[in-house]
This record gives C-alpha cells, sequence and structure tokens, in this order.
C-alpha cells in the first residue's frame, strides 16, 4: 500500500502514513502505562502554571506549563529507572501526536470560524506574512557558509525544515544527498530544541519589540503544530484580553502555512536558496570541515 | 534517520476504534488538566473535547476515504471553522462548549506527547555538532522574525487599530 516512493512523492500524506503505520496496526490505547504518565506530567504543570522571570527590566521571559510536560517527558524516556517508557511507547506517541494535532487545530479553526470577518479585514497581512519566511534564507544562509557548510546548507537554510519540507528536499535531490542530509540535520535538531527554542524566543520577542500583537499570532504559524503551540502560549499570556483574535490569527497563519506554504518551497524558497548558494558560495564559503562527521549519521 | 520518511508497514482497516480510544484517551486528559490549571466545569469542557474530537475524526477519516489528494489539517481545519462560522446554526453551541476547553490545556497535553515522541531522536540529536543547532537557532529565529514584521508593517499600512 505504501512504499518509500509514495512518500516522498505524496508530500501531503506523510503525517498521514506515519500516523497509520503506529496507530492503525496495534491497538495504541492499550498502552495505559504511557497515557497514565502523560496524565501525571499533565497534572504535576498544571499545578505548577507559568512562571514569569523578569530577565532584566522590561523584559520578561515566561516559562509555560507547556515546556514542563514536554521536558519532562523526553526526561521520562532518557532516564534508565523510568523501565515504562521506551522506544516502543515513544513511536506510539509519535503515532498518537499525529493525531493530536488534528484536536489543536480543530480548537484553532474553531476560534477562527467564530472570527471570520477578521479574515476579510487582515487577509492582506495573513497572506503576506507567509512570505516572511524567507527571510530564513537571507539570514541563515550566509551564515552557514561562513560555519563550513557546503551543499548541506540549502536543505538547512530553506525553510523551517519540518515533514512537508523534508520530503520536498528529498523528493527533489534524492535521500543520500548533502541537501537532503542538511534538512535531516535541520529536522532533528529542529526537534529536540525548536519547541523550547521558540518559546523563550516568542516571549522575549513578545515583552522587547512593540508590533502589533496580532503579527505575533500571525507569525507563530511557522509550519509546525508543536512551534505553533509553544509560541502562542506567551502570546496568549501577554495579551489575554485579546485571546480568541490571537487563537484565530494563529489558526489561518497555521491554515495558510499547512496548505501554501508547501508551494511557496517548492516553487520560491529553494529556488531562491539555491540561487543564494550559487552567489554566495564562492565569496563567502570556506573547506568543507562537516562531511566526515555528518557521513556517520547517513 | 529513514525513519520519518519510510512507510513499507501494512495498515489494517479496523483502525477507527483506535483513534476513537485514543482521542477519548486524550480528551480525558486534557479535561482533567483544564480543571486543574483554570477551573472550567468539567462537564461543559467535557462536551468541548467531544466536538473537537468529532471534528478531528472526521477530518482524519476524510482524508483516507475521499479520494481527494488533500490533507487531514485541511479538513479539520474547514470542518472546524465552518461549524463556528456565526451564521451557522451550529455556532453558538460549539463556540460555548469548545472555549470551556483552554488551547494551552490542549497543548500542555499535546506536548507532553510530543516530548516522549522526540526521545527516540536523542541519539541522532546528541552525535549533531553545535553548528547545525546554531543554524537551527538562525532558521526559526528568522522564520518567526520575518513573518511577525511583514505582518506588522502590512497591519499598519492597511490601517489595523492596535
Amino acid at each position: 500500500m505504501t512504499d518509500d516512493n509514495n512518500d516522498t512523492t505524496n508530500v501531503q500524506h506523510i503525517y498521514r502514513n506515519k500516523t497509520d503505520k503506529r496507530i492503525l496496526k496495534k491497538n495504541p490505547w492499550r498502552d495505559y502505562r504511557l497515557h497514565f504518565t502523560v496524565l501525571v506530567l499533565a497534572v504535576i504543570a498544571m499545578f505548577i502554571g507559568p512562571i514569569e522571570i523578569e530577565l532584566t527590566k522590561g523584559m520578561t521571559v515566561s516559562i509555560m506549563p507547556l515546556l514542563y510536560t514536554m521536558i519532562l517527558g523526553l526526561a521520562f524516556y532518557l532516564a534508565k529507572p523510568i523501565t515504562w517508557i521506551e522506544r516502543k511507547q515513544s513511536r506510539v506517541a509519535e503515532g498518537a501526536m499525529m493525531l493530536f494535532i488534528g484536536i489543536l487545530i480543530a480548537k484553532l479553526a474553531v476560534s477562527s470560524g467564530q472570527s471570520m470577518h477578521l479574515l476579510f479585514e487582515m487577509g492582506p497581512a495573513l497572506m503576506l506574512q507567509e512570505l516572511g519566511h524567507l527571510a530564513t534564507i537571507l539570514i541563515a544562509l550566509p551564515v552557514a557558509l561562513l560555519l563550513g557548510f557546503k551543499r548541506e546548507t540549502i536543505g538547512m537554510t530553506n525553510s523551517i525544515g519540518r515533514e512537508p519540507e523534508v520530503a520536498v528536499v528529498v523528493d527533489k535531490y534524492g535521500f543520500n544527498s548533502p541537501e537532503s542530509r542538511g534538512i535531516f540535520a535541520l529536522f532533528i535538531v529542529g526537534t529536540m530544541i525548536g519547541t523550547v527554542f521558540i518559546s523563550f524566543f516568542t516571549s522575549i520577542c513578545v515583552s522587547v519589540l512593540p508590533l502589533h500583537p496580532f503579527a505575533f499570532a500571525m507569525a507563530s504559524g511557522v509550519g509546525s503544530a508543536s512551534m505553533n503551540a509553544a509560541s502562542i502560549g506567551p502570546t496568549l499570556a501577554a495579551f489575554p484580553a485579546l485571546e480568541t483574535q490571537i487563537e484565530a490569527f494563529a489558526g489561518f497563519s497555521n491554515l495558510l502555512s499547512f496548505s501554501v506554504g508547501i508551494y511557496i518551497v517548492i516553487f520560491l524558497a529553494l529556488p531562491l536558496t539555491e540561487k543564494l548558494y550559487y552567489i554566495l558560495e564562492p565569496k563567502i564559503g570556506r573547506k568543507a570541515v562537516v562531511k566526515e562527521e555528518d557521513d556517520i549519521n547517513v | 534517520m529513514s525513519e520519518f520518511i519510510d512507510g513499507s508497514e501494512n495498515v489494517s482497516v479496523h483502525g477507527i476504534f483506535n483513534w476513537i480510544f485514543l482521542l477519548a484517551i486524550f480528551s480525558i486528559i486534557t479535561v482533567i488538566g483544564n480543571y486543574i490549571g483554570y477551573k472550567h466545569p468539567i462537564q461543559d469542557s467535557l462536551v468541548g473535547m467531544g466536538i473537537l474530537s468529532l471534528i478531528t475524526l472526521a477530518g482524519v477519516w476524510m482524508e483516507r476515504k475521499l479520494p481527494l489528494n488533500i490533507s487531514s489539517i485541511i479538513y479539520i481545519s474547514v470542518i472546524g471553522i465552518a461549524l463556528a462560522f456565526p451564521t451557522m446554526p451550529t455556532s453558538e453551541f460549539v463556540s460555548y462548549y469548545v472555549s470551556k476547553v483552554e488551547l494551552l490545556s490542549i497543548v500542555t497535553v499535546f506536548l507532553a506527547y510530543v516530548g516522549i515522541g522526540m526521545g527516540k531522536s536523542w541519539n541522532e540529536f546528541k552525535s549533531l555538532g553545535g553548528r547545525a543547532i546554531i543554524i537551527t537557532i538562525l532558521v526559526i529565529a528568522s522564520t518567526y522574525l520575518g513573518s511577525a514584521i511583514v505582518a506588522h508593517i502590512v497591519l499598519v499600512m492597511t490601517g489595523v487599530p492596535a
């Protein structure tokens, strides 16, 4: 039914295949210890509640309960004494997560539906902010070249690098290409630190930058459900009066990122990244220092 | 490394019960967290989670059964928007109960699964150098800020009051 080729050509269905593999085959709900652990984590996190730390005057970082559960979840997996959260549970959790994205999206969609009039008023801002994602090419690409990355750069700096983008790059350059190696690295590091990072980054931006609250809400739809979730947290905490609108814009922006975003990557971001790479690489490219250590992974 | 793009296992057709059970478990955990964190009445937020679960189920089911090549995320968004659209008869009911489930309660439980799920990638993560971390941080920060700044400029230009 599914095979490697289908996976890489059917970009849209990468989530589906992953969910089906993990959820439809076994009976994942039977893994009661996994779910019970999640319950305990959620209860602990909710009891502690958000913590606000004032770094300097006027610059606060809020640590949301959503970070506690995620970091504790990871810690439980890594901790040796906890034997009931292992690789198998991790796979089940990952498959279940793909389904639970649906709940998150549904919640945002209901807020979006209630605030549909906003879409008509602020449609231009929503559309154009998707193009703001291209900033990553201008900023990350030169740095990657200076750090000694070669063609990995093209995979690493064209976009946020979640599943759909990984599929596009693998499809275009082949599984064993340096470009794919680059986006795999981005995918893995993004998985591990992206959510934590964007949560802190958002709370700093919200407290320091005098931008429109809706701009922060729209920006949170970077194209990854968990990063989106982690970014809405501090935004909601900073503008509690605008809850429904912020959720609505996050929802619209997410929807755009998931539907149009992939075409922006294919038709705009990747060609642009390549172009900039060929212009800049001869000028600021370093010796390839990264090849050997990266090959070990593949 | 190839784990997130292989898909060679076949899929059985009896999966819908697995989805329902998983969504039920997720709903119960979220409602408990929602009660502890925000003190919303348990009955109301259970109904809210029920609505969200049904929307999700419909979206996931449609993705697999309809012949169109559309991701479930799009189906779910469209159904959710349609049900809550102010002129729809379902609007008031759906909006009321769904608003009893805080987004952050859902996210907190969701990210617990994400945390456990990402444990598998830990070794691969450790083998990647600091350079990859620098680039990833730059990519995420500039993607976020890029769209925040563009959105802000367009909002100000189109005269949206803050």
